[in-house]
């Protein structure tokens, strides 16, 4: 069975998902489209949290060691000295290490977004299904 | 492949290397002849030193020529010359890029109907030449300052083609000392002055240490001479010159008020000196008698330090008095020569400093008066072939004798030169003369001393030497076919004066010097009688007053031809390019100038456009300009000697209300109150030394190279710029590029002034710091500490962010700004030492402290299994110093002499505050100061 | 198929006609927008020539000298990377502190940044001598393996601009991929071809929505450091030195307030002519502009502080260097330009205390410009009269910027807008969903 509802009005919406919720509906036959966010929408469904920040840990974790790393062995690499500083000079190393960790956690956080939204989505990149500034419940009980 | 025959193709490849490194691509086909080793043992790599004489002025100092497949790369002064002792003058450095000048003559050239030259053949030109000379008119030959045995051939040449030797003309003729000492002791030559052996040395006027007779002589004998001990030094001038301001003590005199002071110190001398009593009674009674107040209120010397010099004077043992240059150049120069040369024997200076057996060769130079003479007999018209030879008179003779149009009335004026200059432009035939460094020769500057000159070279255009040109013309009349050489006939007569064997040697030591003849001048004491009796009262100038005086960089303007010591800015002024008037600080400020304002100067004879520069010390109402900056029509001859009138008064300046754009180098002509050369006087001796360093050591396990400068010897002749130029290429950028202020010295001399018109000179480069600023902020480590302590500068790293010279305090970072012009005489021949590459444009490039010398020597002792030797490498700077104030060494080793004068009380380092702990040391000078202080003390005690 | 009913016509026609006027601005450009386009894109010509003729003939046609190696160049440098700071600091930081006038202008301030990034970013290389190695500036090993100095504020520099390139592209684009979908929705053709990739298929589910949120809020908190740590950065080029008038800590927070000040100051610059000619006044009103100008304020006041630090440590310091370099900025060759950076920067701005001139937009506007020639003579000062009058009085010397770093100083204005012209007609210039959301 396939459903859809469409609503000009946020408060219908919402109590048509509160509906939906007190009946019991399966999380998985329901997809919720809105056009802007609605944390009324998350109050009444409860969505699982996004474990977006597992990537953006990693990213940010591997960026920092990475740029300590990265430094210190290209320094011990050929070791040259210059104005009397040590080879391993740790505080400018701390400036390298501290881009990386911003650049690598909001790559792999993007990555991390892209993946967990199945983004890019090809068929609706073709075809998109278009519902404007509604706010849209589509549902489906195949099984 | 075997390790020996790797290295083989390895050296053909360096070599390579080094030839496409001239920047053309013809010069790869030169690699081919390599493959077979050439004839005369030129091996790619191994410089081959050549012993000769420099001629760039008529002092003649001994230079080693360093020759790289076979190209002179840099010129060195002759260790143990007895003139120069192996330190060279800016001019002499720079007198190799004469050689390569691409402006040279390079064939002979004919005046055609149009009055263009054009390029003729050498057997058109001996034609043309032999056709005059056998038709009527009396021929004469006129010479540059000639010695040795080019002398003798032109003596030979005009006897027997009846061509009449006219004096020499020098524009610095001393004719006054000559004429003074010719009426005294009946030798109208300049004496040897041997300042090393005198303790108390007086010099009025004389720039000993610029032009003056031997100036690098002069020179190395000062730093002797300081060095052996109690060393006084009074300097007298109206002005401020490079030479008055090295002086212990600096006396400003009144322009033309000499004389007043030498009777002084005649009558002093004769009263408070026993031995001064030698002097004849009819001398000594026709001594003025003077008193102290009097002469100090003629000479403006205040009467303390006039009788502080009198009584040092004559309390020296082994005083020295020097007149000359300025001190007489006016109406009554041959009173102060003469009263000096009075002094000079009274003084007993004549037995040992003031050396006559070893006088000036220059018996033959003639005055500016033998030039008025020359003009009126062409003016008279029965002139036929007039021969110049290596003389510019043109614009140093007055324009009042006519010379220049009376020029033209020779039938025939052949002019021999290397250069087109002004008279040149006048002649109807030039003959290119071939470089020193390409000639065969031999001169005897100074009696009893023959240098040897030998090519080091072939000539690079179609030149000739002026010896071969004569016999030429001499075997042309004699039909003569076996043409000889001038080498053929030097040889000849050295076989008949030292013998056949000692050839070699003569060639080999570059000069030979006979025992002195221990002969001393009398005095004839009827002349000097006479000579204070009818002595002309001194000359009182009006002020405003023009002075002109000799320039360091370009003698009489004979240098002005060279672009680098246009580079090298003046050391005084730091002008590099462009003719100034030098004005007083009061001067400008009650004229309300601006530096660089164009005044038109206007004396009695004529005017002239120039920008004005204040020069600090100058007396209000004196201004300076240099000899080759004046006019024709401005100069005057004083009538009794020939001698060229420096003073002009009733001088008009008047600004002309515009501002002449010629660059001046200096930013500030003070320190600031920096301390940049502490002064013990103001307590900068206690200067912040830094703290303790933040990081950890860096440790250098076999050298750690380090110099030290001892402003105390530096005398800010800028000698060690020229030579930094040319042994590492360093590129000359021209007017433009200094006004931008982009000039690429690698060295460069700093004048700082004090209020009171004192100066002291302080040569910069980069000092190597061990905790350098410039390295850590290169992002590419294009410049790092190098394992030997050097600042290393990696040229292909670099991409030029500049950052490095920002960070430099000392600012001696020099930035390629474009791909520098080098004009040189051919694609195939350029001027550059091999063993420093070429920086191509947008790269940054310092001083090295000659890293080429360092691994030079290294190579040197590796081959024996040892260390490198204390003093076995000598930076360019350190090698050229007149007075050895530049030594270099490794600072790691506790026994080198770098080592012990860096650690010695008077070594300190610039803005050693900023912890950057320098390599490059300097002595400063509180020693002598602290010796004055001592002076003035004691005298302070006398008088109580 | 269920559909509900309208209720409310007032909010269908916010959420329309938001929509109505953002892609009017998208629509076929007018002549002026030509007219624009065309003189940016001239001078944006202009300053390519120049620097082809530098590359060609060397930095010597630049104005710079020993010892002034630095000038304009860095200037525009430090300018641009200023410019280029409110943009994420309006975003990212406003977005933290959930300040609600930013949703008017995050979209041109990110869009700005990114392009002034983007401009700032040739600055390093334009200024290189050899710019054809500009390369070797990347962390890279060369053929003998050696690696670049990480202890140089250069390499900092290059790892710091291009992580705030990169980051706050990624920022700009993440915040814009639902207004891209919105733009396919309402185009048609090759348009929404593109403009649907572009989007990457975005359809506004729930867990879209989810994971949408946290990763704009992270990369918010991710671009808030880096706004700091950028310009500190950039101030380390200078006080990492041992020059007098550069070698100070106050250097960091200085610059960064410098660089909100002259950012918040051409956000106003260029959003004042855009509400205008797009008529966008409903969407960014006068109390939007008055917040603005009240960021505008405090950074000047912070500015002024920092002048008084400096000048104040530097006498108080006895330091003959020191010492000697301010009183040069402030009476030396360069005075005329100091006096002109203070006027702009700490006095002019004051008259934003007044209620009248915050809200008046022309005097907004005029602040503003002010600001940032102040901005721009405050950078030049900085760099080129410490340069002029270092340690060794020998050694000093003035620096005259030449025709060429005119021409490239134009071309980078050039460039910045004629990319901030294509901004405003192929992005949708409001952020509709978050104005849409603000509404609600």
């Amino acid at each position: 069975m396939k459903q859809q509802y469409l609503f000009e009005d946020k408060a219908e919406f919402l109590s048509k998902l509160q509906e939906l919720k007190d009946k019991g509906i399966s999380r998985k036959a329901v997809t919720i489209l809105i056009p802007y966010p609605l944390h009324e929408v998350e109050d009444i469904w409860h969505p699982a949290p996004s474990p977006l920040r597992v990537f953006t840990l990693f990213g940010a974790l591997a960026g920092l060691l990475t740029g300590f790393a990265f430094t210190i062995y290209t320094a011990k690499d050929w070791p040259l000295i210059t104005g009397g500083k040590p080879i391993v000079s740790i505080p400018p190393f701390i400036i390298i290490s501290f881009a990386l960790t911003i650049l690598f956690g909001a790559l792999v956080s993007f990555a991390g977004f892209l993946i967990l939204t199945k983004l890019p989505n090809i068929r609706a990149m073709m075809e998109p299904e278009e519902y404007g500034n509604q706010f849209a419940i589509l549902i489906n009980n195949e099984e | 492949m075997k390790r020996r025959d790797f290295l083989k193709l390895m050296g053909l490849a360096s070599s390579s290397t080094v030839l496409s490194a001239c920047g053309v691509d013809k010069k790869a086909e030169k690699l081919i002849p390599y493959l077979v080793p050439p004839e005369d043992d030129t091996i790619p790599g191994v410089p081959v030193y050549y012993n000769t004489t420099c001629t760039e002025c008529p002092a003649n100092c001994g230079i080693s020529v360093k020759v790289r497949e076979e190209l002179p790369v840099k010129l060195e002064g002759l260790s143990g010359h007895p003139i120069n002792d192996g330190s060279l003058c800016i001019r002499g450095q720079a007198s190799l890029t004469r050689l390569y000048h691409p402006d040279r003559i390079r064939s002979p050239l004919r005046r055609n109907t149009q009055g263009q030259f054009k390029p003729i053949s050498w057997s058109d030109a001996y034609d043309q030449m032999m056709q005059t000379l056998g038709q009527g008119g009396q021929h004469l030959y006129l010479a540059g300052r000639t010695t040795g045995t080019l002398s003798e051939l032109i003596d030979g040449f005009c006897d027997e083609r009846n061509i009449e030797r006219l004096p020499e003309f020098e524009s610095y003729s001393y004719a006054a000392i000559k004429e003074a000492n010719r009426l005294l002791f009946n030798q109208s030559v300049i004496p040897h002055y041997r300042i090393e052996d005198a303790d108390f040395m007086l010099t009025l006027g004389a720039d000993i240490l610029e032009t003056f007779v031997s100036p690098v002589s002069h020179a190395t004998q000062l730093a002797r001479a300081k060095k052996l001990g109690q060393f006084l030094w009074y300097h007298a001038e109206p002005h401020v010159s490079l030479t008055g301001l090295q002086a212990t003590e600096r006396l400003v005199i009144q322009p033309g008020s000499e004389t007043h002071l030498l009777r002084f110190l005649l009558r002093y001398l004769l009263e408070h000196v026993d031995y001064a009593r030698r002097l004849p009674d009819a001398v000594a009674r026709a001594i003025p008698n003077v008193s102290g107040e009097e002469v100090s209120a003629q000479t403006g010397i205040p009467s303390e330090e006039l009788n502080q010099l009198a009584r040092q004077f004559a309390e020296a043992e082994k005083p020295l008095l020097i007149a000359g240059g300025i001190s007489t150049g006016h109406t009554s120069g041959l009173e102060v020569a003469a009263l000096a040369g009075l002094i000079q024997w009274m003084m007993r200076m004549t037995d040992i400093v003031v050396d006559f057996s070893r006088a000036e060769n220059d018996a033959n130079v003639g005055t500016m008066l033998d030039m008025g003479e020359l003009s009126q007999r062409l003016q008279e018209g029965n002139v036929g072939v007039l021969f110049i030879s290596r003389a510019n008179p043109m614009p140093n003779v007055p324009a009042s004798y006519g010379f220049k149009e009376n020029l033209r009335k020779a039938r025939l004026r052949v002019g021999l030169s290397d250069f087109l200059d002004d008279t040149m432009q006048a002649c109807d035939i030039v003959l290119p003369l071939s470089h020193t460094l390409e000639s065969w020769g031999d001169t005897q500057s100074r009696k009893g001393l023959r240098t040897v000159i030998q090519p080091a070279l072939e000539p690079i255009f179609d030149t000739r030497t002026e010896g071969d040109i004569l016999l030429q013309l001499m075997q042309r009349r004699t039909g003569n076919t076996g043409v000889q050489t001038f080498r053929e006939y030097l040889f000849t007569r050295w076989r008949e004066k030292y013998g056949e064997d000692s050839i070699e040697s003569l060639l080999h030591k570059g000069y030979f010097e006979d025992s002195p003849s221990g002969e001393f001048v009398r005095l004839s004491g009827t002349a000097a009688a006479e000579l204070l009796t009818t002595a002309s009262d001194p000359v009182d100038f009006g002020k405003p007053l023009l002075i002109a005086i000799p320039s360091l960089r370009t003698f009489d303007g004979r240098s002005r031809v060279l672009p680098l010591l246009s580079e090298i800015p003046d050391p005084l002024t730091t002008i590099s390019y462009g003719d100034w008037v030098s004005v007083s600080e009061q001067d400008l400020r009650s004229n309300q100038w601006q530096d660089l304002d164009e005044i038109e100067l206007t004396i009695p004879g004529g005017s002239i456009r120039l920008p004005v520069k204040t020069q600090p010390g100058l007396p209000g109402g004196i201004s300076t300009i240099h000899w080759d900056m004046l006019k024709p029509l401005m100069l005057q001859v004083d009538p009794r000697t020939g001698e060229s009138i420096c003073y002009m008064d009733g001088v008009q300046m008047v600004s002309r209300g515009v501002s002449v754009p010629i660059p001046y180098l200096s930013g500030s002509s003070s320190q600031e109150g920096r301390g940049i050369i502490p002064d013990m006087e103001r307590g900068d001796e206690d200067h912040d030394r830094g703290g303790p360093g933040m990081y950890p050591e860096h440790e250098h396990t076999d050298y750690r190279w380090a110099m030290v400068i001892d402003l105390e010897s530096c005398i800010g002749c800028s000698a060690c710029v020229a030579a930094c130029y040319i042994e590492n290429n360093v590129a000359v950028v021209g007017p433009e590029e200094h006004l931008k202020g982009r000039e690429m010295s690698w060295i460069r001399m700093e004048p700082y002034y004090e209020e009171d018109g004192s100066a002291e000179f302080l040569p910069m480069m980069c000092q190597h710091c061990y905790n350098a600023p410039c390295e850590p902020v290169c992002p590419v480590y294009a410049t790092y500490h190098n394992p030997e302590g050097l600042n290393a500068q990696v040229y292909n790293r670099c991409v030029g962010t500049r950052y490095c010279a920002n960070n430099c305090p000392y600012k001696v970072r020099r930035f390629n700004w474009f791909k520098h012009e080098r004009p040189g005489p051919s694609d195939e021949i350029q001027m550059a030492n091999p063993d420093v590459s070429i920086r191509g444009k947008g790269i940054m490039e310092k001083c090295t402290f000659c890293i080429q010398r360092i691994r030079a020597a290294r190579d040197t002792a590796k081959d024996e299994s040892r260390k490198i030797q204390d003093g076995e490498v000598v930076p360019a700077c350190a090698q050229s110093c007149p007075t050895q104030a530049i030594t270099f060494g490794n600072i790691e080793d506790k026994r080198s002499r770098v080592y012990q004068l860096a650690h010695s009380f008077r070594a300190y380092r610039v803005f050693e505050h900023l912890g950057m702990e320098p390599g490059v040391y300097y002595l400063g000078k509180s020693e002598a100061r602290s010796q004055k202080s001592e002076v003035d003390r004691g005298h302070q005690e006398d008088s109580n | 198929m269920k559909s509900e009913k309208v209720v409310e016509r007032t909010e269908i026609n916010y959420k329309e006609q938001l929509e109505r006027d953002v892609l009017a601005a998208m629509a076929k450009p007018n002549r002026w927008y030509w007219v624009a386009l065309g003189f940016s894109a001239t001078c944006f010509l202009i300053g390519l020539i120049s620097w082809g003729y530098q590359i060609k003939i060397g930095m010597g046609t630049a104005g710079l000298n020993n010892p002034v190696g630095w000038g304009v160049y860095i200037t525009d440098f430090v300018f641009w990377v200023g410019i280029a700071h409110s943009g994420t600091l309006i975003s990212a930081v406003l977005f933290l502190f959930r300040a609600k006038f930013r949703s008017s202008f995050n979209r041109t301030a990110e869009a700005m940044t990114v392009i002034a990034v983007m401009t700032a970013g040739l600055f390093p290389l334009i200024h290189l001598g050899r710019v054809w190695f500009f390369y070797w500036l990347f962390p890279y090993p060369n053929q003998r393996l050696l690696w670049v100095n990480f202890r140089s504020p250069l390499i900092w520099d290059v790892f710091a601009v291009s992580t705030y390139l990169t980051v706050s592209a990624v920022f700009f684009y993440v915040g814009m991929i639902p207004d891209l979908a919105i733009v396919r929705r309402l185009t048609t053709g090759i348009r929404k071809k593109i403009y649907g990739i572009l989007s990457l298929g975005w359809q506004g589910s729930l867990s879209e929505w989810m994971h949408y949120n946290r990763l704009y809020l992270f990369l918010a908190a991710f671009a808030t450091p880096l706004v700091i740590s950028v310009h500190s950065v950039v101030s380390w080029d200078f006080a990492m030195s041992v020059i007098p008038g550069w070698h100070t800590t106050i250097f960091a927070p200085y610059f960064v307030a410098g660089a909100i000040f002259s950012g918040t100051a051409m956000v106003v610059t260029l959003v004042i002519p855009m509400r205008k000619i797009f008529s966008l006044e409903k969407y960014i009103t006068l109390d939007h502009f008055e917040s603005l100008a009240k960021l505008l304020l405090l950074t000047s006041l912070i500015v002024t502080y920092s002048y008084i630090v400096e000048l104040g440590i530097a006498f108080y310091s006895g330091n003959v260097f020191e010492t000697a370099i301010f009183k040069y900025r402030m009476m030396g060759d360069y005075k005329i330009l100091y006096w002109i950076m203070i006027s702009c920067n700490s006095l002019i701005p004051l008259l934003v205390f007044f209620r009248k001139v915050r809200r008046s937009l022309p005097s907004l506007l005029i602040i503003s410009l002010l600001a940032n020639v102040g901005m721009w003579f405050e950078r030049f000062i900085l760099i080129v009269t410490s340069l002029a009058k270092d340690f060794d009085p020998y050694a000093w010397g003035l620096y005259k910027p030449s025709i060429i770093e005119a021409g490239i100083t134009l071309g980078s204005f050039g460039m910045f807008f004629t990319f901030f012209l294509i901004f405003t007609k192929v992005l949708p210039v409001l952020s509709m969903t978050e104005l849409k959301e603000e509404h609600e």
